[in-house]
């Protein structure tokens, strides 16, 4: 717990630093283009823009510490409010790619490395090597352009239809709300709309765990108990499936681990393009006008995250391998 | 970007006489060439290498990299004429997009060298020296580590303003942690290895340590993780031009030309789907040559 | 094999259900038998707050939710009575008094006094954002005086002629009701976010931040409503792709989008059941050259710029819906005349200017910054080094975020050689776009270019003070002639404003004085088929 404390130190240093290089004055930005200097001075003064750097960072920390985020000086919203507002849109995007990724990637290596040297993995490995490859922002783009204004399929973007009414929130997670209420349609429209986005996004993943999986299987494989087991008569698919498989899985999850961490950063990209009201978008749209309120909230948010699906990792990691349980 | 836990190699000696060297450089060659996807992606990082070099050379339209304007023959589609259509200002798509991969193999080599260069020794001294140092090093490294490398460097490009150097900036800045890990703990498991232990018992001063035992075998992981960072750092690249906050135009950089000619979907499609099949191949390339390489250095996956 | 064939057809099997499911929505949205009208932008609406900040989507729903004294309507622009059906000014243009109708109402009842109007207006001026600095010159919160209940006063610091022409900008809000929702001094800012408390046509719906804005008519609007098909409602749907702006009209889930290419904009108009109106603008696009540094604080080097510049291919950008500017005024801009020699592109003349001046052969890199994202701007960059490199003379584009931008040009020595931008000044009155050129706008995003004349200066000055138009005309026409000789900017063009809409919109009236994007509506109606 110290070291993660310390490591979000460290990570408000990081962020706070990378953000206060900016050349430009933010008070202008949020006084807008016709401004004159009195009216600049005003905002500079109303959010301590005026002060030395030392106490900005010190009014920050005491701000993070109470839950204050700062304020999105293009839309003098709380930082805080807004990511509450859109982390759960980048959470379900990223849960159900991360999903895809481990119901499609897993089975995926493991086919591919039983029948190692087959066309089955030769066919798995192009997928692989190209999930890696395949610059995300582009394969979104050309899922867009072909299924949904080519065969018109699926929606172009969005969260929702134009006009759609979302469910009235219970854990604000748009599907099991709409579960939740039992409006279909609701349900219906949003995973319309979430195809597109979620392959896409899961994609990069999907080849990671598929080579680790693959690698690793292969490795197991060629252990001696395996071999053992298969010799005595074990069918095929119970070794792979139940002694193989799970010791697979350790390194497969700490690729897990690592992935979702990654998508997060990659749902910037993502979201970009599907117009998907994440933090992602906010992000993006906030980087590109120098408001870095919203940027440091984003990264400080992201890196905690990614700090606990490491640690959430680790656990795991005892569960699956008694070897590495370590005493309570 | 490569696999979390790092590879374990080929038991560390100290440097083999010339002789024996070259011929295990050729025993290397000749298995790196068994592979048919190894090959195939030399062959295309040859290529790429190729058209970068030469490119301003043999593109049909050479002002048109550096914005030409030609208002009367806007997006056109692909013809025999513009195999690649042409743009909204009505330059050839094709002459950008090899352009581009001069911008692409910059961005690769500057962004993994400066990384290698920054984080090969701090990963020796962490590794090898340990102590305060080692923990800070590997503390500030941690730290990096946590934030994704594209959700950083948005951050410092948004911060330092847009354009292709500043984009290269910030990726070199949040590169370097992977290969102060990698080194790291390649440093620490040779430090405990016998012919490091014998080093040392013979009085052997930390600088030959450094440089004749450790150093050479952590050469083949850093090629290993180089070769497929040249592919990532350049993916990185284009994302953030195409984001908007790196390469500038008129600058032919694949990633821009995406998220410009993103606006002209689904008609006028040509624009941007040839810079990302550009950007596709590229870095697929790299990847192979990667696993390739891996395939050969790391023992453990060798069949 | 199995597990993934398997796979593979229960994805297909998902895509098909929700396609289904997200079948096409239709024309526009009914509840119960009001029609809901479905706007698609681009820009997100962050606050509506009348004292706090304006753009196009935010001013557009202000517009529906409050009322001004007197409000912009028709093209040309004109400005007509609404909360004060008449005013009169004194002979010297520095009181102002304003006679309010007795019906109006706010949308909880109570009544619009001249109180609430003092009060708005007192609040802006204190918030000190916004709108205020087009008054805060020369009004002062005590200038404001309740007559009687439905009398108002202003008594400015000094004449000011063109003080009417703002007034359509301040809005008028209910002090009752924010102050109600007061929190620790702050005037109400953070519950009129998102929240209104004004008399106009709408009031609000729904309000979800960065994804959709909903507004509802109000029935018994005090002002009445101008059509029997009048929209019921207005849903303001975040878009942020052009490509599914587009989609969404053509589909016919959106009756309104703004902001397509224009490639996209000729596209579109040909599909039947789809209408682009297609207005001359207001705003100008210029490059603003810094006149107190070199190189282009040398006249010549500017007149050879200017002269070098391709126009057509301004025009040709918007594929021929684009208008060249002939004076610096923009043309709906009143008294606004076309000046003689207006520069046009001239190879041989831009030599000459070249050679004229302190680079005979060019040899010299401008700096063209931009804002980052401006598709077009980035185009004119395209253009711009073309043009150049037949002088010589290289440039290099540099773009910039807006804040950052605006920071360049706020300084003589830091404002870059060239500076591209789009300006749409706030009022019709030629004093807007005049006073962008007094040295009181140095260092503002439109004042980058330095401009030094003090005898253009002294005009400016003098015609905001004159109360009668007969005496003002002929000092506006002889500033625009100045000013072009002095060549502080390569004057551009005015890009026509132009919408995607489903033909079954009607009542739709442009306004240039509006800005690109922003629509009126309270006209509005949907007149099914």
């Amino acid at each position: 717990m110290a070291f993660l404390g310390l490591m979000l130190f460290g990570l408000l240093c990081l962020t706070f630093a990378v953000s206060h290089v900016m050349p430009g004055d933010p008070a202008r930005l949020a006084a807008g283009p016709d401004a004159n200097e009195s009216m600049v001075a005003t905002l500079r003064a109303k959010y301590g823009l005026d002060r030395p750097l030392g106490v900005q960072f010190v009014r920050y920390l005491g701000g993070v510490v109470t839950g204050d985020l700062g304020q999105s000086l293009r839309s003098r919203n709380a930082v805080l409010e807004d990511l509450l507002r859109y982390f759960p849109n980048t959470f379900e995007l990223v849960t159900l790619a991360l999903l895809l990724a481990v119901v499609i990637g897993v089975p995926l290596g493991m086919v591919s490395a039983v029948y190692q040297n087959t066309w089955i993995d030769h066919a798995a490995r192009v997928v692989s090597v190209s999930g890696v490859a395949l610059p995300a922002f582009w394969l979104g783009l050309m899922l867009q352009f072909l299924v949904a204004l080519h065969l018109g399929w699926l929606p172009l973007g969005g969260r929702l239809g134009l006009t759609a009414m979302p469910p009235e929130p219970i854990t604000h997670l748009l599907f099991i709300d709409a579960l939740l209420r039992g409006e279909w349609r609701t349900f219906a429209d949003a995973a319309a709309h979430a195809v597109l986005p979620v392959v896409t996004l899961c994609f990069p993943a999907l080849a990671s765990i598929m080579r680790v999986n693959r690698a690793e299987m292969l490795e197991t494989l060629r252990q001696d108990y395996i071999v053992t087991a298969r010799a005595q008569g074990f069918s095929g698919f119970r070794v792979v499936t139940r002694y193989a498989l799970r010791n697979a899985m350790i390194p497969t999850l700490s690729m897990i681990g690592l992935r979702y961490g990654w998508m997060l950063g990659g749902t910037v990209l993502v979201e970009t393009v599907f117009d998907w009201p994440g933090i992602g978008l906010y992000a993006v749209n906030a980087a590109v006008s120098s408001d870095f309120q919203p940027v440091m909230g984003v990264t400080l948010l992201i890196g905690l995250n990614f700090m606990l699906a490491n640690l959430l990792v680790d656990l795991a990691y005892g569960w699956l391998d008694p070897r590495i349980r370590r005493p309570a | 970007m490569s696999v979390a836990a790092p590879p374990l190699h080929a038991p560390a000696l100290p440097a083999p006489r010339r002789s024996a060297r070259r011929e295990e450089i050729r025993r290397y060659a000749r298995a790196y060439a068994r592979s048919a996807s190894s090959m195939a992606g030399l062959v295309i990082v040859a290529v790429f290498v190729v058209v970068a070099a030469i490119g301003p050379w043999i593109v049909p339209y050479p002002e048109d990299g550096r914005g030409a304007v030609n208002l009367d023959r806007k997006l056109q589609p692909p013809s025999a004429a513009h195999w690649f259509g042409t743009d909204e200002v009505g330059n050839d798509v094709y002459t950008r997009v090899i352009l581009g991969a001069r911008v692409s193999l910059q961005i690769g080599l500057i962004i993994t060298v400066v990384a290698a260069l920054v984080g090969v020794p701090l990963g020796i001294v962490a590794g090898h020296v340990g102590g305060k140092v080692g923990e800070t090093i590997m503390r500030v490294t941690d730290v990096f580590l946590s934030v994704p490398a594209l959700m950083l460097a948005l951050a410092v490009v948004g911060a330092l303003g847009p354009g292709i150097l500043n984009a290269m900036i910030a990726l070199s800045l949040v590169w370097w942690p992977g290969y102060v890990r990698l080194v790291q703990a390649k440093t620490l498991a040779l430090g405990q290895e016998t012919f490091v232990e014998a080093a040392r018992a013979r009085g052997a001063g930390r600088a030959r340590i450094v440089l004749v035992h450790l150093l050479p075998n952590c050469v083949s992981p850093i090629v290993v993780k180089a070769s497929m960072d040249m592919g990532t750092a350049i993916l990185a690249a284009a994302s953030l031009g195409f984001i908007g906050l790196g390469a500038q135009p008129p600058y032919p950089e694949w990633g821009a030309m995406i998220s410009h000619g993103r606006n002209y979907l689904p008609t006028w499609w040509w624009y941007s789907a040839f810079p990302g099949l550009a950007i596709y191949f590229t870095v697929l390339g790299f990847n192979l040559v990667g696993d390739g390489l891996r395939d050969l250095l790391d023992p453990k996956s060798r069949a | 094999m199995k597990t993934a064939r398997r796979l593979l057809l229960s994805l297909l099997t998902l895509a098909l259900v929700t396609t289904l499911a997200a079948a096409p929505a239709p024309a526009f949205e009914r509840v119960g038998d009001k029609k809901i009208l479905v706007f698609a932008g681009r820009q997100e609406v962050p606050t509506i707050d009348p004292s706090v900040k304006y753009d196009w989507s935010i001013r557009m729903m202000q517009q529906a939710l409050y009322d001004g004294l007197v409000k912009y309507v028709g093209n040309p622009p004109e400005i007509v009575p609404w909360l004060a059906e008449r005013w009169e000014a004194s002979p010297d243009a520095r009181t102002w008094t304003f006679h309010l109708v007795k019906n109006a109402r706010f949308h909880n009842g109570d009544p619009v006094t001249a109180e609430a109007v003092r009060w708005s207006f007192a609040r802006t001026l204190k918030l000190n954002q916004g709108p205020a600095w087009m008054l805060s010159d020369f009004l002062k919160e005590d200038g404001i005086k309740v007559v009687n209940e439905h009398t108002i006063q202003f008594t400015l610091t000094q004449p000011y002629a063109p003080f009417l022409s703002f007034v359509p900008w301040w809005y008028v809000m209910n002090p009752k009701q924010v102050l109600a929702h007061e929190e620790g001094g702050d005037l109400g800012q953070k519950w009129l976010t998102s929240n209104a408390a004004g008399s106009g046509p709408f009031k609000i719906k729904r309000w979800q931040q960065g994804v959709l804005y909903e507004l509802e008519a109000v029935d018994n609007y005090w002002k009445g409503w101008p059509s029997k098909d009048r929209v019921g409602g207005v849903i303001y749907k975040l878009v942020r792709e052009a490509a599914a702006q587009r989609a969404a009209l053509i589909r016919g889930e959106a009756d309104i989008v703004e902001g397509l290419s224009a490639d996209d904009y000729d596209q579109v108009g040909k599909m039947p059941g789809i209408v682009v109106p297609n207005f001359p603008g207001m705003t100008t696009f210029g490059l603003k050259m810094n006149t107190q540094k070199a190189p282009t604080s040398d006249l010549n080097l500017r007149r050879a710029v200017a002269h070098a510049f391709d126009y057509d291919a301004l025009i040709k950008i918007y594929n021929g819906n684009a208008a060249l500017q002939t004076s610096p005024f923009p043309n709906a801009t009143r008294g606004h005349v076309a000046v003689p020699g207006f520069p046009r592109q001239d190879l041989a003349k831009a030599r000459e200017f070249l050679a004229k001046s302190a680079y005979p052969s060019g040899g010299i890199e401008l700096e063209y910054v931009y804002v980052q994202g401006l598709e077009e701007e980035r185009k004119m960059g395209l253009v711009l080094i073309d043009n150049l490199g037949k002088l010589n003379i290289k440039v290099k584009m540099v773009p910039l975020t807006w804040p950052n931008m605006v920071a360049r040009g706020s300084k003589a020595d830091s404002s870059p050689d060239l500076l591209a931008i789009f300006a749409t000044p706030v009022s019709t009155d030629p004093d807007a776009v005049a006073y962008q050129y007094h040295k009181n706008s140095w260092g503002k995003y439109y004042g980058s270019h330095f401009y030094q004349n003090a005898d253009v200066w002294g005009l400016i000055e003098r015609a905001r003070t004159l109360a009668k138009w007969e005496e003002r005309a002929p000092l506006y026409a002889e500033i625009q002639r100045r000013i072009a000789a002095d060549v502080p900017e390569v004057f551009g063009m005015l890009a026509n404003r132009r919408w995607g809409m489903r033909d079954h919109v009607k009542g739709f009236q442009f306004s240039p004085v509006r800005f690109t994007g922003e629509v009126d509506l309270y006209p509005l109606a949907i007149v099914a088929k």
